[in-house]
């Protein structure tokens, strides 16, 4: 343990030394590291050369698309230390090319290929950006912030009607829905008379019970 | 636990019950055939979600499924009832769909969980498929997040009592009205979608042509209707060696 403690007080002074980052420990196992985009490849191979952080577990991305941003987390762990450290990053939304990791760490073809088909961003030199799981989705990339799903539900899809003809004979028999008149959804646009009928009889249903 | 086979729009063609026949042997062989198929039906469990956890103890030996004939099969050329539970992902309908059409008439669908009737908690995702009964006719619903063994197993009875009253008729739906069915594919899967089944050619063996079988969205599947061919099965001297 102290032995851990003394390493990663280690860790934290070899990396105050480093110009352009900003470190901030979290806890005495998390320590999160912000690093310019062309610094970053260059961290990742001293953490994994000289710090023994050889596990990537992840690498996400959050859109920020105020800032016409977006940010790549890796999250890189260490079997000796049992400390993650995590290096931020920001790149420009536009054109939203980055560089793979892919010759650090193998598994960030995986990782790159994900956040390629979800968010859109290019990794160049990452061995496949085909589809992933989205193979038949030929949409804008999904977890975008600007790409509204309920508007894409909205357009391809149909919900059940509010009021059917079978529901009245759940509702003679004692049962029956209740929704809110605000949190009924219809896909096509509202149907107001449909609307209206649907809520007087599903509350009397209601308070019946 | 709803019944969708009621569900139908003002001025549809309600399906025509079979009638019965004036010849009261023929009547009781009738009778007889509606029970023997309510009670033995095998179940292919297209477990596409988290329903699929509450099969294991419904078919198993705390609720016992076998004991009112209900069986799970391993292929759908040999199964009746279709049991999809949860949700559907897009991608998965494609699956769902060529797997109901493989198997052989008079077949059942039935949709289990709250996101085969609405989407239920992923109302909102692009990814899932939110009313079954747009894309397949769905015999029963059974309802919940997820529904406990019991209400499963409720579910199976009222299917096999409207199996044996001839009542379970959404099969049939499907033939009389492949055109709305087809529409519906047509619009989340683009106009080129296809399946190896030619499912108007059914429609007249099974004697079920409908007057909204055939309808715009079958023509612009003939427009695009790649045909179909049979896969080339070769097997070549040096493989047969190599495997020995």
């Amino acid at each position: 343990m102290s032995e851990g403690k003394a390493l990663s007080t280690w860790l934290d002074n070899l990396l105050t030394e480093l110009e352009g980052i900003e470190i901030r420990r979290k806890s005495s196992r998390r320590l999160r590291i912000d690093v310019e985009a062309s610094a970053l490849p260059a961290l990742l191979e001293l953490l994994r050369g000289r710090a023994s952080y050889v596990h990537l577990s992840a690498i996400s991305c959050v859109d920020w698309p105020d800032e016409a941003q977006f940010e790549l987390v890796y999250h890189v762990w260490s079997y000796e230390l049992q400390s993650l450290v995590s290096a931020h990053t920001r790149i420009p939304r536009k054109p939203g090319v980055y560089i793979s990791v892919y010759d650090i760490y193998t598994p960030a073809a995986f990782f790159e290929r994900d956040i390629h088909e979800m968010f859109g961003v290019f990794f160049e030199g990452s061995p496949d950006m085909s589809k992933f799981i989205l193979t038949e989705w030929d949409g804008p990339p999904p977890m975008r912030k600007d790409f509204d799903s309920e508007a894409w539900v909205n357009a391809h899809f149909d919900f059940q009607d509010y009021n059917p003809d079978w529901l009245q004979e759940i509702i003679a028999q004692g049962g029956g829905i209740a929704i809110r008149p605000d949190e009924q959804r219809f896909s096509r646009g509202p149907e107001p008379t449909a609307k209206g009928a649907g809520n007087k009889t599903v509350d009397k249903g209601t308070d019946e019970r | 636990m709803t019944n969708s086979k009621q569900i139908a729009k003002p001025g549809d063609e309600l399906p025509v019950q079979p009638a019965k026949r004036t010849n009261p042997l023929a009547n009781v062989f009738d009778e007889l055939i509606a029970f023997a198929q309510s009670r033995s039906l095998f179940m292919l469990h297209y477990c596409t979600g988290c329903g699929a956890v509450e099969l294991p103890p419904a078919m198993t030996s705390r609720f016992d499924m076998e004991r009112l004939g209900i069986q799970p099969m391993v292929t759908p050329r040999q199964a009746d009832i279709l049991l999809v539970t949860g949700y559907v992902s897009v991608k998965t309908l494609k699956r769902v769909i060529l797997t109901y059409e493989q198997m052989a008439s008079p077949k059942y669908v039935i949709g289990i969980c709250s996101c085969t009737v609405n989407g239920g908690m992923y109302w909102q995702s692009y990814a899932t498929a939110k009313k079954l009964n747009d894309y397949l006719p769905v015999d029963m619903y059974i309802a919940g997040c997820m529904p406990r063994p019991e209400a499963v197993i409720a579910g199976l009875r009222a299917l096999i009592e409207n199996i044996k009253n001839r009542e379970a008729n959404a099969w049939q739906d499907y033939y009389r009205r492949y055109d709305h069915y087809l529409g519906n594919q047509q619009r989340l899967f683009g106009e080129t979608w296809q399946t190896p089944t030619d499912i108007i050619a059914e429609a007249e063996h099974y004697g079920q042509i409908g007057a909204e079988t055939r309808g715009p969205h079958t023509a612009l599947l003939e427009q695009h209707q790649q045909p179909l061919e049979a896969q080339p099965i070769t097997l070549s001297i040096g493989e047969l060696q190599r495997i020995k």
